[in-house]
């Protein structure tokens, strides 16, 4: 059902609000957000009658990284290439997989332990589509998206955290 | 005077030896500047372990003690000519001008211990086009025996008398791949200053202390921008380890920058 894919990102579009008709395939298939995000929001925009296969990846804010315990985190981003980016990224996705829609949202600023700090959603007819578009996207975010991340530990000390250290690379 | 070119550099970052660099106009870089050297003096020899590099004719000093680098050659220097003065001329100045050697020669102070031009971006003084009184030379050996081999802490501590650089990029070198992108731009396409905007994010904009500024530059490249920016402010991070973006798109180091350009150095990213 190729003629159902979110249609390519158009310029105007990146200014543009969530809404919540998950028909509006206007909306970016990637988003930097300084808001809390809604799973079930994001969930519901790429909901689809043609899909069989849904596959999400959540990334939390967890509280220990190498062994030091983590107070909170800090996300930065140069927002306009990082839209960029991760809109080619999910389009990437979209022509690599067999899929009905995919969307990222990426949070910036502080976020408390356990808060959600990066979402992925793909449906798809089937579900290996789903999966391996879910893990290309979330993988190449983490390596090719201008966002930068501070973990601030409990002891006081803070850094920056380079992709190659991050879990997975 | 003496010239004594540096050509036995490892050129590890260049991963070539740069002496062997053909430059735009396909003259050899060692060769350019022994044409250099000898519209100066009469008088020129070749710092290398290495002679085959040298053409004919030329007179070759071998370290004494190789991979001492350039006090290694000043140090191999003073045994074999212990009451001359040396201009000691690196291997990696690819904008280098008869007139920059000229005027050093002209405005050499025999009294202070040593004569050189200031760094344009930090101004201090820079050993590499600079002339070395025999007196000199002493604190070589004592820099050498406390293992101590950069250059510039030696320039500095001898009090050199400090010229006024009239061609700004006559001392600009090259280390990497990038710098010599940004050199040859330079020579083939001339130098002009010009304003762009630079945008700092995550350890560049702390080590900055700034989220963003207007800066005027030299450089043609990208990389030679950051070159520039990351030598005045001891940036963290190596070129190496960053990409770069122009007007709002990643870019390649190569890119050439143009008045009011938006550029961005962007360091190792950490999403998700």
């Amino acid at each position: 059902m190729r003629s159902s894919l979110s249609p390519p990102l158009l310029a105007a579009d990146l200014s543009g609000d969530l809404v919540s008709d998950c028909r509006n395939y206007n909306t970016p298939m990637f988003q930097i957000t300084a808001e809390p995000i809604d799973s079930a929001t994001i969930r519901a925009r790429v909901a689809d009658p043609a899909a069989g296969g849904f596959c999400s990846f959540e990334g939390w804010v967890r509280n220990h990284h190498q062994g030091k315990e983590v107070d909170c985190l800090e996300y930065e981003a140069y927002a306009a290439l990082a839209e960029k980016e991760g809109a080619r990224i999910v389009e990437e996705a979209v022509a690599k997989f067999d899929l009905q829609h995919a969307m990222c949202l990426h949070r910036t600023g502080r976020l408390e332990i356990g808060e959600l700090a990066v979402i992925v959603c793909v449906s798809s007819s089937h579900r290996d589509a789903a999966f391996g578009a879910c893990r290309y996207i979330i993988d190449e975010v983490k390596s090719r998206v201008p966002i930068w991340k501070k973990e601030f530990f409990t002891d006081g000390e803070a850094g920056w955290v380079r992709c190659d250290h991050c879990a997975g690379h | 005077m003496k010239v004594l070119i540096l050509a036995g550099g490892k050129s590890r970052r260049m991963g070539r030896d740069k002496a062997g660099i053909e430059r735009p106009d396909g003259i050899l870089q060692l060769d350019y500047l022994i044409g250099l050297a000898r519209a100066v003096s009469d008088d020129v020899l070749v710092s290398t372990n290495d002679p085959g590099i040298v053409p004919e004719g030329i007179q070759i000093l071998a370290d004494l003690q190789p991979g001492d680098g350039p006090l290694g050659a000043l140090a191999s220097f003073k045994a074999r000519f212990p009451d001359e003065p040396v201009l000691l001329l690196g291997c990696d100045h690819f904008l280098m001008d008869e007139e920059t050697l000229r005027n050093l020669l002209d405005g050499r102070n025999p009294a202070a211990a040593a004569t050189a031009y200031p760094n344009r971006i930090d101004h201090r003084a820079e050993p590499l086009c600079a002339i070395f009184e025999p007196g000199a030379l002493e604190a070589v050996d004592a820099q050498l025996n406390a293992k101590r081999f950069c250059a510039r802490t030696l320039l500095e501590s001898l009090n050199p008398e400090v010229l006024p650089l009239q061609n700004p990029v006559a001392l600009d070198n090259a280390n990497r791949p990038t710098d010599l992108d940004e050199a040859f731009a330079k020579l083939t396409e001339g130098v002009s200053p010009k304003t762009v905007r630079i945008l700092y994010f995550a350890k560049l904009r702390e080590a900055r202390g700034l989220d963003e500024e207007s800066v005027e530059t030299l450089a043609c490249t990208a990389a030679g921008l950051y070159e520039e920016i990351a030598f005045r402010h001891r940036f963290p991070l190596e070129l190496d380890a960053l990409r770069c973006a122009c007007n709002g798109d990643f870019c390649e180091w190569s890119t050439r920058i143009q008045q009011d350009d938006e550029i961005v150095f962007i360091p190792p990213v950490a999403g998700g």
